[in-house]
């Protein structure tokens, strides 16, 4: 085909010797676009849409048996705001969120540290580390529910055969033990994500500045407190704001380990939400939880960057 | 057809009738032939019970013969999530063709208008087959038309570990106890130490609602006044005696249990953890299956009587079908489906075979059928079994119909939210005062009704 209009064009100027004319070639940034439009597309379709639906819903009120859809103003916040389970379910968040992010980050670096020793096999370990992030969380629930079962789990037969306990815990019937479970499985599954990144950090960092601390005098401790750890700081800022979006909008884990309970002890917001949609067909108030949830996350992140940043400075 | 055989046609007198009959079978059957032409998978939700699954084969039954292309299939759902999971497939306006639920959700359902009447079934399956003590409109009738179709009645009944209580030294029988008696024989047999002594679910679940709805009635409580458009009427002595009572018998419980839901309690009695339960029938099944000592040594009685009223009432599901009535291309077909199944005296025995002496029979032919006593638990739990068949119903209640006084559609949305549930928990887990939990439960209700005022009005 381009053979042809070639051959029935009129004939290039400058002769038969000259150049062909130059490709039109894309340049880099719009070789850039061009990728970045199918998940333009998807994020649109599944991501922004969504969302601004979340937050339209948040000011009306739906009856989904009815079909109706009535603009409500605040009233969903004012609800929300009123509700006392809403602001146990906060601070559970707050608790759940803090906790298992501070231990993730403590074990994730700890462990960084081992899997960055030059050791025989160390592979092995690192490849190992990957487990608990690959298995699917629902399967991990119901592993995590037999093991800590009160009669017959194995964390508690674990505790009496080491003499560490005497009668048996309750840990998904008392508040504060359930609450401690729910931290646990969320530890175990995602401290492997710091670690990964951590690791990544770490093996990035030339020898040449810990070896110089070393000639220097500086012990273990230092060495670590004023050389690696001032390395890692970028890549911990953004993996604490990353793990706390997503462990405080976590709803999987909770839900199938202890449903929120006992009573609404391990409640938090995205529980609240599916609790506020499911049982009680509340669509606009757990749309207003979720744009609570959304505005609460972009102010802490925000601060938390700030912070990281001053820092820096 | 050749010029010939053209010309040899002549109408005769056999000809003339085959026409004829062919012709009014057509115009008479114009419904089978319609649904002869349908084809899909007709949804039919169930309890995780094997009932459910009979009566679906009992449909496909009518499907072989009727409506080749179709096939009737049960999507089982488990107890605690029924409601969450009817609601959003409802809202989502992608039901089940066919459901089979307890009567409180059954009669939300049914005042949101969101059921198919099935009036024209009834005089089909019997109107006057029903068991003495039972009436139609226990399973769902609003507003003079009826939405549901029994499927069976099935009670929570004291079922006891006779071995446990002669253990512990408890010798009056539980059919003369009042709450005094059973919290007394609790107390003894966990005070021997080797079980817990009283079993009920006290999780944030429906199961915990019908649990302590039973005593609430016994206590001669309510929820709510059906007479007095469903005017909320939970806050009472009543109620606070019962949260009181169910405070003093936790200390004999699993300390699990205010985590448990249904399944956790029939564990508890078949895995030999509890003396006693409140439970249906289904106990039975499980401990047979789990544990044959057990099963051997437990018997059901009808409830402890309150000491001042002196009612034994019960939780009665009075579980039913209804038909989603939008979005649901198989209407006509699942109520032919149903007149099939529940006409046969075959199908009715085999359903309630599938689970004994969980779910009791509802038309007195079947409950007279020699056949239906042809179960190997008749030789060893006849007693229990006629106390579930036939006892409970004297004994009935539910939060839709309390006290079968009349019914009132906004008890499935309480249970749906677990409401009594979480008022329970408030008092065992945040240990608020009997009063001050009731209190709560009873605002938690009245914001039922004021969302929900549409449904009485």
């Amino acid at each position: 085909m381009t053979r042809s209009a070639h051959a029935s064009g009129p004939a290039p100027p400058g002769g038969a010797g000259s150049l062909p004319p130059p490709r039109r070639s894309l340049t880099d940034r719009q070789v850039a676009v061009l990728f970045l439009v199918p998940f333009a597309l998807v994020s649109l379709v599944f991501v922004i849409y969504p969302a601004l639906e979340a937050v339209r819903l948040a000011f009306h009120t739906k009856l989904p048996f009815r079909q109706t859809f009535t603009w409500v103003g605040l009233d969903n916040f004012r609800y929300v705001l009123a509700d006392s389970v809403f602001w146990a379910a906060a601070q559970q968040a707050v608790v759940w969120t803090g906790a298992s992010i501070a231990l993730q980050t403590a074990l994730g670096v700890a462990l960084a540290l081992l899997l960055n020793e030059a050791v025989r096999g160390i592979n092995l370990f690192r490849g190992l580390l990957l487990f608990p992030y690959m298995v699917p969380t629902v399967v991990i629930a119901l592993i995590w529910r037999w093991m800590f079962n009160p009669e017959q789990g194995i964390v508690n037969a674990g505790l009496k055969g080491a003499g560490l306990l005497r009668t048996d815990i309750y840990w998904f019937s008392d508040p504060t033990w359930a609450m401690v479970s729910t931290i646990l499985l969320n530890v175990w599954k995602f401290t492997p994500f710091v670690v990964i990144c951590v690791l990544a950090r770490l093996q990035a960092i030339p020898l040449e500045i810990d070896e110089a601390a070393r000639v220097d005098g500086a012990g273990p401790w230092q060495r670590f407190w004023h050389v690696t750890l001032p390395q890692l700081k970028t890549v911990l800022a953004v993996v604490v704001v990353f793990r706390t979006i997503w462990t405080f909008n976590k709803f999987e884990e909770i839900y199938l380990l202890t449903r929120g309970g006992p009573g609404t002890s391990t409640f938090n917001l995205a529980v609240y939400a599916f609790e506020q949609a499911t049982a009680n067909l509340k669509l606009g108030v757990a749309a207003a939880t979720g744009v609570l949830m959304l505005l609460f996350l972009f102010a802490s992140s925000a601060f938390y960057l700030r912070l990281v940043r001053q820092e820096e400075a | 057809m050749t010029e010939d055989t053209r010309m040899s046609y002549r109408p005769t007198r056999r000809r003339f009738l085959a026409s004829a009959a062919a012709g009014a079978a057509v115009l008479s059957a114009p419904a089978i032939l319609r649904a002869q032409g349908k084809t899909g998978t007709v949804r039919v939700w169930g309890e995780p019970g094997p009932y459910g699954g009979v009566a679906v084969e009992g449909m496909n039954e009518w499907a072989s013969k009727n409506a080749p292309g179709l096939k009737f299939a049960i999507e089982t759902i488990p107890w605690s999530d029924v409601y969450a999971k009817l609601m959003t497939d409802l809202a989502a306006g992608r039901p089940a063709h066919c459901i089979s639920v307890e009567s409180p959700i059954a009669f939300q359902l049914m005042a949101e208008g969101l059921l198919e009447p099935v009036d024209d079934l009834v005089d089909r399956i019997g109107r006057g087959r029903m068991i003495p003590g039972a009436k139609w409109e226990y399973w769902g009738a609003w507003k003079g038309k009826q939405y549901v179709i029994p499927a069976h009645h099935q009670s929570h009944l004291l079922v006891v570990r006779t071995d446990v209580l002669q253990d512990a030294g408890v010798t009056k029988s539980p059919a003369e106890w009042n709450w005094h008696d059973q919290l007394a024989a609790a107390r003894a047999i966990k005070a021997k130490g080797k079980v817990f002594g009283m079993c009920i679910a006290l999780g944030r679940t429906i199961a915990t609602d019908y649990y302590v709805m039973g005593l609430l009635h016994s206590a001669g409580g309510r929820m709510f006044d059906a007479a007095n458009k469903s005017q909320v009427v939970f806050d009472s002595p009543a109620a606070v005696e019962t949260f009181e009572y169910i405070q003093e018998l936790f200390p004999t419980m699993p300390p699990g249990a205010v985590g448990y839901t249904f399944l956790d309690v029939v564990d508890s009695m078949a895995k030999g953890q509890s003396g006693m339960v409140f439970y249906w029938g289904r106990v039975f099944g499980r401990a047979a299956e789990v544990d044959p000592n057990v099963f051997a040594k437990i018997e059901a009685y009808q409830h402890a009587a309150h000491p001042k009223t002196g009612k034994r009432l019960n939780w009665n599901d009075f579980q039913g079908w209804c038909i989603p009535k939008d979005n649901n291309p198989y209407v006509a077909e699942v109520k032919q489906a149903l007149v099939h199944v529940q006409s046969s005296r075959d199908w009715q025995i085999k359903y309630a075979h599938s689970l004994v002496p969980n779910v009791s029979p509802v038309f007195q032919d079947v409950a007279q059928d020699p056949r239906l006593t042809q179960h190997p638990f008749f030789q060893t739990k006849r007693r229990t079994i006629f106390e579930y068949y036939v006892e409970a119903l004297k004994h009935a209640s539910n939060s839709g119909n309390e006290l079968l006084q009349g019914i009132s559609p906004l008890a499935g949305i309480a249970h749906g939210r677990a409401i009594v549930a979480q008022g329970v928990q408030r008092m065992l887990i945040d240990k608020q005062s009997p009063k001050d939990a009731v209190k709560w439960t009873h605002q938690q209700l009245e914001s039922v009704r004021r969302e929900h005022i549409r449904l009485v009005l």
